[in-house]
C-alpha cells in the first residue's frame, strides 16, 4: 500500500486518467452587456482555464440562459457541474462578472469579480478557475495567477521585454527599444526583475524595481552575462559570465555584490539552476556535447545527471525533478526535433513530456505542479502548460514574434 | 544612441479575496481585481559624443569595417576552419595598420537551432576563437572586446542550410 502510494506521487510515472471518469462540467453564459465576439472570447478563455484544471470533462458548447433561472439548461441537466456567469458593465465602464457553480441545481459556489477594463478579462477567467479548483479541494493552482516575463526578438539586435498572464493572452510590453534579453523575476512577489542589456560595449545585468520604477546596473562581463536563476529567498543569483571569453557559472550575493566561480571546465558551462539552497544543476559540454550536470555550491565535484539524449542544451529544476530539452535528431541540414523530458534524481525513470516539433524554454511553476514551455510545430508557435500529475499538455497559440527567453 | 523606452509596469494584477459559500447567496460581495498600473521608470543614462568628431570617425570606421570579413563556422563547432584562417590574417593586418587606433569588437552568432544560454555560449566561444587567432597574429588582447548574440542577430532568415551556415559566424566591428 505504501509502496504504490509513493509511486503514485512520482511525477516521472505517467498517470493515465480516463477522461470519462472525470466529473462533467458545462459553462452557461448569462451576459447581456457585451457583443457576441467578446462574449465568445470570454467563454473560450473560461473553458480553456477549466480544462487546464484537469479535474473536469468540460463541455465546449456555448449556451445562454438567464442568470437567475433556478434550474440549469435542459441540455446540461446530466452534467455533474454547471458553471454559470454573467458579465456586465457598471457605470464606471468596469467589467463585472458574477459567477455561480451549480451541482444538481443547487448553488455550491457564488462569487463576483471586477476589472477596470474589459481587455484584461482573462484575469477574471483565471480567477474563476482558481476559485473553482479551491472549492473542489484540489491542490492549489496558484501558478495560474502568476505572471510570465519573456523577451521577444522583433528584428536583428532589437527586442522587447513583455509581461503576460500564463496563457500569454494578455501582453504588456514593459521594455521596448534596444537589445535586451534573458529576463528573470527577481523575487517570488514578481515585483522586480533582472535582464541582460546588450546595447553597451559589455553585456550588463540590470535590475528593474517595478514598484519604484528604479533601474540599476548590477554587474557586467565581457562576452556573456546572464542571470540564469534566482534563489528561493532572492538573495543569491546564478549567473553565466564569461571572464576572459570562458563561459562559466557563478554565484552572486545580492547583498554583498560579491561573486564566486562555481565551474572551471575549459569549455562551455552555462544555465545554472538551483535544485536546493546548496545544490545546482547546469549545462556543460564537458563530454563533447551539451548535457546536464550537478554540483554542490562551493565543491568541485561534478555529477552527470542525464544519460539519455544526444544534445541536452537547457534545463529547469525543482527539488528532485529536472526537466530538460533533448535534441532528438542531430542534423545541420534539415528540421530538428527537440523534446522535453522529465527525470527524478531519486529514480531511474525518464518521462517524455512532448512528442513533436521544437519544444523549448521549460520552466517549472514555483510549486512544481506544472511546467510551462514554448512549442514550435508546423509553422505555429504556442505556449504549452504541462500538468504533470494529470499527464496532460495544453497549448495556447502565440500571437506573434519569436520568444528569446522566458521566466514564470 | 541607444533608445531605451520603458513603457510601463504591470503591478499586481490580481487580488483574490472575496467570499465563497456553499449556501446560495443573493448578494455576494464583489471582488475587485486590480488593473495593471502603468508606471514610468527611470530613463537610461546616455552620452552624447560631439557630432563633428563622430562623423569623421564614423566614416573611416565604417569604411574599414567593410574590409573586415566575417568568419564562418561549422554546425555546433567553434574551431577555426583552415579556409577561414586567411580571412582572419587579412583582418589582423588591417587591425594592426590602418585601423590601429580602434578597438575591435567581435560579435559571435549562431543559427536558429537552439535559443538558450548554450547557444549564446557557442557564439561566445566562436568569438573567443577568433580573438585568440588575432592575438596570435600580434594584436594586443586588450584591444579586443567580445559579445555573443546567440541566434538573435541573423543575417539570413530563410530555412535553408545555406542560410543557417551564414548565421554561424563572427562579425568584426570597430569601436573608437
Amino acid at each position: 500500500m505504501l509502496f504504490s502510494f509513493s509511486f503514485a506521487e512520482d511525477v516521472t510515472i505517467e498517470v493515465i486518467k480516463k477522461v470519462d471518469s472525470l466529473p462533467s462540467l458545462a459553462v452557461e453564459d448569462s451576459s447581456s452587456s457585451y457583443d457576441d465576439t467578446f462574449k465568445k472570447r470570454f467563454f473560450k478563455s473560461l473553458v480553456a482555464d477549466m480544462n487546464v484544471l484537469s479535474i473536469f470533462n468540460v463541455d465546449r458548447h456555448y449556451r445562454e440562459i438567464p442568470f437567475n433561472d433556478t434550474s440549469v439548461l435542459v441540455a446540461n441537466k446530466d452534467m455533474n457541474y454547471v458553471l454559470r456567469y454573467k458579465m456586465f458593465k457598471d457605470d464606471s465602464g468596469a467589467l463585472n462578472v458574477g459567477m455561480k457553480l451549480l451541482k444538481e441545481n443547487e448553488i455550491v459556489l457564488n462569487k463576483n469579480y471586477k476589472v477596470s477594463r474589459k481587455d484584461i478579462y482573462m484575469f477574471i477567467s483565471h480567477a474563476i478557475a482558481y476559485d473553482v479548483n479551491e472549492y473542489m479541494g484540489e491542490p492549489s493552482v496558484e501558478w495560474m495567477k502568476r505572471k510570465v516575463i519573456f523577451s521577444r526578438i522583433v528584428e536583428p539586435k532589437r527586442s522587447e521585454i513583455v509581461i503576460a498572464d500564463y496563457t500569454l493572452t494578455y501582453q504588456h510590453t514593459i521594455i521596448n527599444g534596444g537589445f535586451n534579453v534573458f529576463p528573470k523575476w527577481a523575487n517570488k512577489a514578481q515585483n522586480a526583475f533582472y535582464y541582460t542589456s546588450l546595447d553597451s560595449k559589455t553585456p550588463t545585468l540590470k535590475h528593474v524595481n517595478m514598484k519604484t520604477g528604479a533601474l540599476k546596473n548590477i554587474i557586467s562581463s565581457d562576452g556573456m552575462m546572464i542571470c540564469s536563476d534566482v534563489s528561493e529567498d532572492g538573495k543569491t543569483l546564478l549567473l553565466t559570465m564569461a571572464k576572459d571569453g570562458q563561459p562559466d557559472v557563478y554565484t552572486y550575493d545580492v547583498n554583498t555584490n560579491k561573486y564566486s566561480r562555481e565551474t572551471r571546465y575549459n569549455g562551455i558551462d552555462v544555465n545554472g539552476q538551483f535544485m536546493s539552497k546548496n545544490k545546482i544543476v547546469f549545462i556543460s559540454n564537458r563530454l563533447g556535447y551539451p548535457n546536464v550536470f550537478s554540483k554542490k555550491i562551493g565543491s568541485s565535484e561534478v555529477e552527470q545527471m542525464i544519460y539519455y539524449g544526444k544534445s541536452n542544451s537547457t534545463c529547469s529544476a525543482h527539488g528532485e525533478y529536472i526537466v530538460y530539452k533533448a535534441r532528438e535528431s542531430s542534423n545541420a541540414f534539415s528540421q530538428n526535433t527537440f523534446n522535453l523530458h522529465l527525470i527524478s534524481t531519486k529514480t531511474d525513470f525518464i518521462r517524455r513530456l512532448t512528442a513533436t516539433g521544437v519544444n523549448e524554454f521549460p520552466r517549472f511553476s514555483k510549486d512544481g505542479d506544472a511546467i510551462i514551455f514554448i512549442k514550435n510545430y508546423m509553422a505555429q508557435s504556442s505556449i504549452g502548460i504541462i500538468r504533470l500529475k494529470h499527464n496532460k499538455n495544453y497549448l495556447f497559440p502565440l500571437k506573434y514574434g519569436r520568444v528569446q527567453s522566458m521566466d514564470w | 544612441m541607444k533608445n531605451l523606452m520603458l513603457c510601463g509596469v504591470v503591478a499586481t494584477l490580481l487580488v483574490f479575496s472575496g467570499c465563497s459559500s456553499k449556501d446560495p447567496v443573493v448578494d455576494a460581495p464583489t471582488q475587485e481585481v486590480e488593473a495593471p498600473v502603468a508606471q514610468e521608470i527611470q530613463d537610461v543614462a546616455t552620452e552624447t559624443v560631439s557630432d563633428e568628431e563622430s562623423n569623421v570617425d564614423a566614416l573611416s570606421m565604417s569604411d574599414l569595417e567593410g574590409q573586415l570579413s566575417s568568419v564562418y563556422f561549422d554546425f555546433d563547432k567553434f574551431d577555426i576552419k583552415s579556409d577561414m584562417q586567411e580571412k582572419i590574417s587579412a583582418s589582423a593586418t588591417i587591425a594592426k595598420t590602418t585601423a590601429n587606433t580602434f578597438s575591435v569588437k567581435l560579435e559571435g552568432n549562431c543559427d536558429e537551432w537552439g535559443s538558450d544560454e548554450y547557444n549564446f555560449a557557442l557564439g561566445l566561444k566562436r568569438a573567443n576563437a577568433v580573438k585568440k587567432a588575432l592575438v596570435a597574429e600580434g594584436i594586443d588582447a586588450s584591444r579586443v572586446a567580445m559579445v555573443s548574440y546567440g541566434e538573435s542577430n541573423p543575417t539570413c532568415s530563410e530555412k535553408t542550410k545555406d542560410c543557417w551556415a551564414k548565421n554561424r559566424r563572427v562579425d568584426f566591428k570597430l569601436l573608437p
